[in-house]
């Protein structure tokens, strides 16, 4: 299982600055953190994006939807790599920061191999981005697998889940596709 | 405040952040923020922040947690409101 997360840091996706915002999403550990940053805004959206990568996959284990970002802990080990546990699971992370955008994937074990695309959008429509997320992820799986794309197809469970079905069969590939402003990515 | 009020109120709140507008012209209390109006997870923490602004109230990250669509968020509000 995989989870990933992409901030665009020029189009953050809200204002952190807002009243309240910092307590509702980090932990005091985690606010303290970004309090003694050298650059808070990079701080934060990167603590939010291994939240939401780590959230991402804990959801596919369990299938269990929660809104509560404070609930997922951060702990940097190093500027680009990171553990989230949410009650007793432990997840690790390894984010990209560039100057543009945080992006990050939560794995379970440090090792696991992954294949993971980060790409600009051309379109700013959400309808037209998700079907071009979901296009390019299944290009690179048909080459990865060796299946035929003609009948490869990505559905959502009832809670938002998306799983990959080839001629209605569905496939044990578990995958995680995100998008924020100018950048796409997906991870499997 | 009535229910049909309720709605109307925490669909101007949703507004600014929704992607999928078919979604969005057909609220309801079924409507749920992320699968159905694509609202993102940042953002949902500024629909959280309006609402307590809105009505004044402060909602504790355990009632969060389940915030994830209109009718939950009704019966925060309105759990929250009774309890002013």
């Amino acid at each position: 299982m995989i989870g990933n997360d992409i901030v665009d840091l020029k189009q953050s996706p809200s204002s952190w600055k807002r009243p309240r915002f910092l307590e509702k999403v980090f932990t005091e550990k985690e606010q303290h953190r970004i309090h003694t940053s050298q650059n808070q805004h990079q701080m934060i959206w990167l603590l939010w994006s291994m939240k939401e990568a780590a959230y991402k996959l804990h959801v596919q284990q369990y299938e269990i939807r929660f809104f509560n970002p404070k609930r997922l802990e951060c702990e940097l080990i190093s500027e680009d790599k990171g553990i989230v546990t949410v009650d007793s699971d432990i997840y690790f992370t390894n984010s990209n920061i560039t100057e543009d955008y945080v992006y990050t994937i939560a794995k379970q074990t440090i090792n696991k191999a992954i294949n993971t695309s980060i790409f600009k959008s051309e379109t700013f429509n959400y309808l037209n981005q998700s079907t071009i997320i979901k296009q390019r992820i299944l290009k690179s799986v048909s080459e990865t697998e060796y299946l035929d794309i003609e009948t490869l197809e990505i559905k959502k469970t009832e809670i938002g889940i998306p799983e990959f079905y080839s001629k209605s069969v569905k496939l044990p590939i578990h995958f995680s596709l995100t998008h924020c402003g100018r950048f796409s990515g997906f991870a499997y | 405040m009535t229910k049909e009020d309720l709605i109307a109120t925490l669909k101007t709140i949703v507004q600014p952040y929704i992607q999928d507008e078919d979604a969005f012209d057909k609220l309801s209390e079924d409507t749920d923020f992320i699968n159905d109006l694509k609202i993102n997870s940042a953002n949902l923490v500024d629909v959280i922040l309006d609402v307590e602004d809105e009505f004044d109230i402060r909602i504790e990250n355990e009632d969060m947690e389940q915030m994830t669509s209109v009718k939950a968020a009704m019966d925060i509000v309105n759990e929250k409101l009774a309890a002013k």
